[in-house]
């Protein structure tokens, strides 16, 4: 039941064709960066683009510029990223870089200025944050069941297991603690049908070990997924997410650049080295 | 609950008639003017249950015509909050009629519907229709935005959860609103009876006045009190209940 973007629909141009189109919609290539994929992405104000054919899944954006409501300059400004998937990607930078004003772009909640978002093979995007709350006046069993999709409904008892949460279904919402609320928020999102999901802080309140084991159970239950993890623990990011997108403020260019993380999954050795290259890049760029 | 709503009106009540006691003697104002304490317990006795009945009589179309209130109010705030032109249009009207005073309308409702029933009922219902209308039409209209994020990203919201979802996490809210017009509703009624009736303590009260007796006058507003805190008194305990079956175990 995801909704995917709303807004035009473009077939999927790939190679020099794209480029030789003439239309006007390729501003310029980076097929080095998105791996030989070209886009078709240009000037197209709050935008969303679909794209078919070529191969992967990937969220391209391209030349984004936004600009909230009567503010002086823009937030973003030529921002370029890629989100390849399926896999646990994060999206880190210091507080009011615009992490969570990027993922309600990514989610289409937000038109951008200028620039467009390309999607392939990611048409349903929901984005979830850690202040959302679930109606006080069912029990969490009796909303999880109502809002679960068909093929989520097979997976609560995994997922309620996992969150640690099967003694609490029975509750209502404003009974449980800032963790478990959260912890509770997440399942529901996991019992939709999605390509990407992005957690703007969604395991916030919730205890560091209790955290990891969620994040690596998610990672080995979804493996064909996307996620887009916001957080602030860069040790976190760093062990256990794909790629990490760091944010940075406008005076740095490029305004988003990505490092590779350590992809730690559950029952693997994590790499020490890696995870100390990866902080330490991530460290740096922001 | 009850008990401290009823005491604190006897405590306001009894403030009340001391005062008028002081000024009679430190005016030496006749009985005529100021009745003295044997006066009014005298017609309490004489009157008390007639007025009790016209109290209740009055209670009846205040509770009717605050029902009625509530239903249209809510109704109309359902389709004002649309952002549309409709919602545009009912809310710019609601904001500009709330500003008359309303029970100056009253004498028209009487030429047009005469002295009865009908014509209390609905100066009754006109005077608490406003401001409930604009209290829901606040809370209708603004979004919960960390419950209903959920339903609009995954496409499940209608127009019913949305009111649902807004009605009962501001129930609290609902529920002071609801009861403050029940006062109105008590107020709207009892002007309707002193300008177009022929039962209820206003059309008592105004008999009263055109005798000058102020002891009955007295005893009329003893019981409207009475009446009105028990009113409010149960209004408010379905809210909590009501919120209490909400919030579960």
């Amino acid at each position: 039941m995801a909704q995917p973007y709303r807004g035009e629909v473009t077939g999927y141009t790939a190679g020099a064709g794209a480029a030789a189109s003439g239309d006007g919609l390729l501003e310029k290539r980076q097929s080095d960066w998105y791996g030989g994929w070209n886009p078709v992405v240009g000037e197209h104000p709050g935008k969303r683009v679909f794209l078919r054919g070529g191969c992967g899944v990937k969220l391209v954006g391209k030349d984004i510029a936004y600009r909230y409501p009567n503010a002086a300059a823009d937030l973003f400004e030529g921002l370029d990223f890629c989100i390849r998937g399926p896999g646990f990607h994060a999206l880190f930078g210091p507080s009011g870089v615009g992490k969570s004003t990027l993922a309600r772009l990514i989610s289409g909640m937000l038109p951008t200025r200028r620039g467009a978002l390309a999607a392939q093979g990611m048409q349903r995007v929901l984005y979830t944050y850690n202040l959302e709350r679930l109606p006080g006046w069912v029990s969490l069993r009796r909303h999880f069941e109502e809002t679960a999709s068909d093929t989520g409904r097979s997976r609560l008892n995994t997922l309620l297991e996992i969150f640690d949460i099967q003694t609490l279904v029975e509750a209502r919402f404003p009974r449980l603690s800032l963790g478990q609320q959260n912890r509770a928020n997440l399942v529901r999102y996991l019992l939709q049908e999605f390509d990407l999901l992005v957690m703007d802080e969604s395991l916030a309140n919730v205890d560091e070990a209790t955290r990891q084991r969620i994040i690596l159970r998610m990672k080995a239950l979804f493996p064909e997924r996307c996620f887009l993890y916001i957080s602030h623990n860069v040790a976190e990011v760093a062990r256990f997410c794909g790629e990490v997108l760091v944010l940075r403020g406008r005076s740095k260019q490029p305004q988003i650049v990505t490092i590779p993380g350590g992809d730690h999954c559950e029952g693997a050795e994590p790499d020490p080295a890696r995870l100390e290259r990866a902080m330490l890049a991530i460290v740096h760029a922001a | 609950m009850l008990h401290r709503r009823i005491t604190q009106f006897f405590i306001l009540y009894l403030a009340g008639v001391g005062l008028l006691l002081l000024f009679k003697i430190a005016l030496r104002l006749s009985d005529y003017v100021i009745p003295g304490p044997a006066e009014i317990l005298r017609t309490a006795h004489v009157y008390g249950t007639a007025y009790a009945a016209a109290v209740l009589n009055t209670l009846g179309v205040a509770v009717l015509g605050h029902v009625l209130s509530i239903f249209l109010a809510a109704a109309v705030a359902v389709i004002a909050r649309l952002k549309d032109w409709v919602g545009g249009f009912i809310r710019t009207a609601a904001f500009n009629i709330q500003s008359y005073p309303i029970v100056a309308v009253a004498p028209i409702l009487f030429i047009l519907l005469g002295d009865g029933l009908v014509t209390r009922l609905l100066i009754a219902a006109l005077i608490c229709y406003f401001p409930l209308l604009l209290s829901f039409l606040g809370i209708f209209s603004e979004p919960v935005r960390e419950i209903e994020h959920f339903y609009e990203a995954t496409g499940r919201m209608t127009w019913r959860l949305q009111i649902k979802i807004r009605a009962l996490e501001n129930l609290q809210k609902l529920n002071t609103v609801v009861v403050g017009s029940a006062t109105l509703a008590m107020v709207g009624t009892i002007v309707a009876e002193f300008i177009a009736a022929t039962a209820g303590i206003g059309y008592r009260i105004r008999i009263a006045l055109y005798q000058s007796d102020l002891a009955k006058i007295l005893v009329a507003l003893l019981l409207i009190g009475i009446g009105t805190s028990l009113w409010l008194v149960l209004l408010e305990r379905l809210g909590i209940a009501l919120q209490r079956k909400l919030e579960g175990p």
